[in-house]
């Protein structure tokens, strides 16, 4: 099958190419099941070697191909042309600098996340047996969604509060206070509960729902933000997420 | 601007699902909801501080126009309460979400299930007030409304000087505080954030079924059209006597609240707790919309949060006045007053009784 791109191109080194612009390619020979970075691929090394995007691992893990693609923000590297259509439209996430072309400056998106202390806290010392620190099935239960986070920034950058203010901590660095806040052995939980409290917190939320269907690893983040808004509520992480799981 | 600006053109160009157009229909409407709710407070509020002013006010609401809005403003209240109650649901049970999108749905459904009997109870009066009660020439019509606006200029003035105070005192907040508070580890934490989410939620909750009954009451049953036409207020149970043959619109407000029952004004405090209510929603509603479009600048957003708040206590001011103070009959010899101007602007004659009543007092 044929397949037109149309892709969103800026270059603040070039003159002329300062502002936005819009540029259509043409590739043949595409299969339906081929993946859309794969395209991009083939736009920058047959076409156009000035095209610029960011990936790495190219498989869904490291979450550096996150670009708005007809409309939704993907990962390039997950969805496929037949997810899509013949016409296909890209365009860098919204609400970060553009840097060029298909690739913005992370930084703003990285300080919210540190915000929150994405890191684990327990100053007890280690258990006798110098292991793990255990906890129980349920309770490892109520974070394993979060745990899933690769930062791509595909859920901030969706969200129209995040669009408005670049102040807003933002989805994706809720999500990893929330891997944190619900862990039965962290001890920092209150802490970024106040972090979170702020004005720029978890209340800029207005529960739209973008965030969800934007994540390509299927987190529910919107119902870890309100998670998260009932235990700052609550004052509070026990008590708020019931887990029934037993693996 | 730049970041409302971005924020409206890129909404409209991202493929969000139902969740992001019921937050786009929940905004217009609550922002809609409360810039009407300041005219309103402070027109009713005339009926006792301005009666001639406030038989001005409601003959311009009887225009073609304004019909239009009520209508819009109807709709914008019976969604607005719906969605809200959605999202409310949703914040308190986060892990119901999979619904939301079903949820989205039903609070359409169940807005137009609501508002097909309600628009056809106001369309009812609107067909009476131009095929029956009166016949009144559109030029003319158009004369009564400029005629009403112009009338209504110190109601712009007050918006102006509300601005220039919310200006003045974020300037001064500005000069005490110094710029910055906006990121680093949380400086303006104090648990605020939290109350005024909790609030938005809980009051928006007691607000469904206070704002539901006064629109019955003032839309449907009875509409702005029969203020100055009714011969009853209803909800007094007549049982101050019914309204002269020549009612203004000023004796229709007095009735009901001049209305006790057993020895409760129970319409000023019904009207009381809406007041307190739908201001403090509305205007933290608003400062939510102003203060994310102008949190790039400190001075804007600040200015935002103090014209919400002054606009908030201004309303909640005059309102409360209005409420408490006793009512004197003098008030309706005022507003028969300007109903004569009106009717002689409209081009129709006095009727006899407001003729008779014009120079008994004289």
């Amino acid at each position: 099958m044929d397949v037109t791109f149309r892709i969103r191109r800026q270059n603040p080194d070039v003159p002329g190419q300062e502002r936005p612009y819009w540029q259509e390619f043409s590739l043949a020979d595409v299969d339906p099941t081929d993946r859309v970075l794969e395209m991009l691929h083939r736009i920058k090394w047959e076409q156009d070697g000035s095209l610029s995007l960011r990936r790495s691992c190219a498989h869904g893990v490291c979450g550096s191909d996150a670009m708005r693609i007809n409309g939704v923000n993907r990962l390039a590297c997950k969805i496929l042309v037949r997810d899509v259509g013949e016409k296909i439209q890209v365009e860098p996430i919204l609400g970060l600098p553009v840097v060029k072309d298909l690739i913005v400056d992370m930084e703003p998106f990285f300080d919210h996340y540190k915000q929150v202390m994405p890191f684990f806290v327990n100053n007890d010392p280690l258990p006798e047996d110098g292991r793990e620190r255990l906890q129980t099935q349920e309770d490892r239960e109520k974070f394993d969604d979060t745990t899933k986070c690769i930062l791509c920034a595909c859920c901030t950058t969706s969200c129209p509060s995040f669009w408005a203010n670049g102040h807003y901590v933002g989805p994706a660095a809720i999500v990893g206070a929330h891997r944190f806040i619900f862990d039965t052995r962290d001890q920092a939980g209150q802490e970024r509960l106040d972090i979170l409290s702020e004005p720029n917190g978890v209340w800029r939320c207005r529960t739209i729902f973008n965030c969800t269907p934007a994540c390509p690893r299927d987190i529910e983040v919107t119902k870890a933000i309100g998670e998260v808004k009932l235990a700052i509520r609550k004052g509070t992480n026990v008590g708020i997420i019931q887990t029934s799981a037993i693996h | 601007m730049t970041s409302l600006v971005l924020t409206v053109r890129e909404t409209l160009r991202y493929r969000g699902a139902i969740g992001q157009w019921s937050w786009v229909l929940h905004r217009l409407t609550g922002v809609g909801v409360a810039l009407f709710l300041a005219l309103h407070v402070i027109d009713t509020s005339w009926a006792v501080f301005y009666p001639a002013l406030y038989v001005k006010a409601i003959a311009a609401y009887q225009s073609p126009l304004f019909t239009i809005g009520e209508f819009g403003l109807v709709f914008a209240v019976v969604y607005h309460a719906f969605n809200g109650i959605r999202i409310a649901i949703f914040d308190y049970k986060p892990e119901l979400w999979r619904h939301q999108a079903q949820a989205a749905v039903a609070v359409l459904v169940l807005t137009l299930l609501v508002l097909a009997p309600v628009f056809l109870g106001m369309a009812s009066h609107v067909v009476d007030f131009y095929f029956t009660e009166a016949a009144i020439a559109g030029e003319k019509m158009f004369d009564v409304v400029v005629f009403s606006i112009l009338e209504q200029l110190p109601f712009i003035a007050g918006f102006v000087a509300v601005l220039a105070a919310a200006i003045v005192l974020a300037a001064v907040y500005s000069l005490i505080r110094g710029e910055g508070g906006q990121r680093g580890k949380y400086p303006e934490a104090s648990g605020i954030e939290r109350f005024w989410w909790s609030f938005m939620r809980l009051s928006g909750i007691l607000i469904v079924p206070l704002v539901f009954g006064h629109l019955a009451l003032m839309h449907v049953v009875q509409g702005v059209f029969d203020i100055t036409a009714a011969q009853e207020v209803a909800g007094t149970m007549s049982s101050n006597g019914t309204i002269g043959a020549a009612p203004s619109a000023v004796e229709f407000v007095y009735h009901r609240w001049s209305y006790a029952a057993g020895g409760v004004f129970i319409w000023r405090v019904y009207d009381l707790f809406l007041l307190v209510l739908v201001t403090l929603h509305g205007f933290n509603g608003l400062r939510y919309v102003l203060t994310d479009y102008t949190s790039f600048n400190d001075f804007a957003r600040r200015t935002s949060v103090a014209l919400c708040t002054v606009m908030a206590a201004v309303l909640l001011a005059v309102g409360a006045a209005a409420l408490f103070v006793p009512l004197e009959k003098d008030i309706i010899d005022e507003a028969m007053a300007a109903t004569a101007e009106i009717y002689e602007l409209r081009g129709e004659e006095l009727p006899a009784e407001l003729e008779a009543y014009l120079s008994e007092d004289v």
